[in-house]
């Protein structure tokens, strides 16, 4: 076998193999989020975790941000204010939580989070019931 | 980290001429195998590059070439050229890495030239930048000041 092929399996699978990773850490630190508590402003609202270097964040979450309307999103500087990042397992930017009525985290997605399924999420969190468990 | 208007086309430019490069290098060292020094020459361009822009290469050329052209157009975008920098460099020492592989465990150094561009692609094609994410955790943690 020539040794293009062989590389070409070899990068696959690393490939693979750090595509399994990813979505086993998104998995975990999601799982270890959802629920966790913050401010409590009576309607459902949006953390948005970024930073000064995040470009992805610029390019398309501000973009898809400003589409949702009417809704309040509170912006964090992931690392200047490390201890929320921290609370809310944030490893990656941009990081976006949808925050119930209460303060609960009910949807935490990791890297870019388009408009439409922001929107899902507030629709969500909008028809919950105060004090419902968070599912996702 | 102060922010400033970055061309985001001249870093796709950029993420093109290693894709191309890369996949030149790979596929045509199948049927001649000096093509291989382009892995090389490309580490050695993104390194240079890294540490005087005006160095870089695939930048260079849109900036002289393909922009005053109207063949590719400006998106100035208002951001920090930092993790971009350091991104390139990483896509530097990791290609200056494959090129000693090369020597030795061919398909190993290939498969590391490989994932390069696969990056670039990934970043080039969605806008996702490994660099740049090892540049916020290496700021999180405090290595990187002028991430703080």
């Amino acid at each position: 076998m020539s040794p293009q092929l062989l590389a070409l399996a070899v990068a696959g699978v690393v490939v693979l193999a750090a595509v399994c990773v990813e979505t086993l850490r998104s998995r975990t630190a999601r799982r270890r989020a959802v629920g966790v508590t913050a401010e409590a402003i009576g309607a459902p609202y949006i953390l948005y975790f970024t930073g000064e270097g995040c470009t992805v964040c610029k390019t398309h979450q501000e973009p898809a941000l400003a589409k949702l309307g009417e809704v309040r999103v509170d912006r964090v500087d992931a690392i200047a204010e490390r201890m929320l990042a921290d609370k809310f397992h944030v490893y990656t930017l941009p990081t976006t939580v949808v925050m119930s009525a209460d303060g609960r985290a009910l949807h935490v997605n990791y890297g870019y989070a388009p408009a439409n399924k922001l929107e899902r999420q507030l629709t969500d969190a909008r028809v919950l019931p105060i004090g419902a468990p968070a599912t996702a | 980290m102060a922010t400033t208007l970055v061309d985001h086309s001249a870093l796709k430019v950029n993420q093109t001429g290693i894709v191309a490069t890369v996949l030149i290098a790979f596929v045509g060292s199948a049927a001649y195998r000096p093509l291989l020094l382009l892995i090389p020459a490309l580490s050695i361009v993104l390194l240079l590059g890294t540490f005087a822009p005006n160095l870089a290469l695939f930048k260079q050329i849109y900036f002289k070439v393909l922009k005053p052209r109207g063949i590719v157009k400006p998106t100035p975008v208002q951001d920090t050229p930092e993790p971009h920098n350091f991104a390139q460099g990483m896509g530097g020492v990791v290609l200056a890495l494959s090129s000693v592989l090369l020597i030795a465990l061919p398909v190993a150094g290939l498969a590391l030239s490989l994932l390069v561009a696969v990056l670039a692609f990934v970043n080039l094609a969605f806008g996702y930048c490994l660099g740049c994410q090892i540049y916020f955790q290496l700021g999180r943690a405090g290595l990187i000041k002028a991430a703080q």
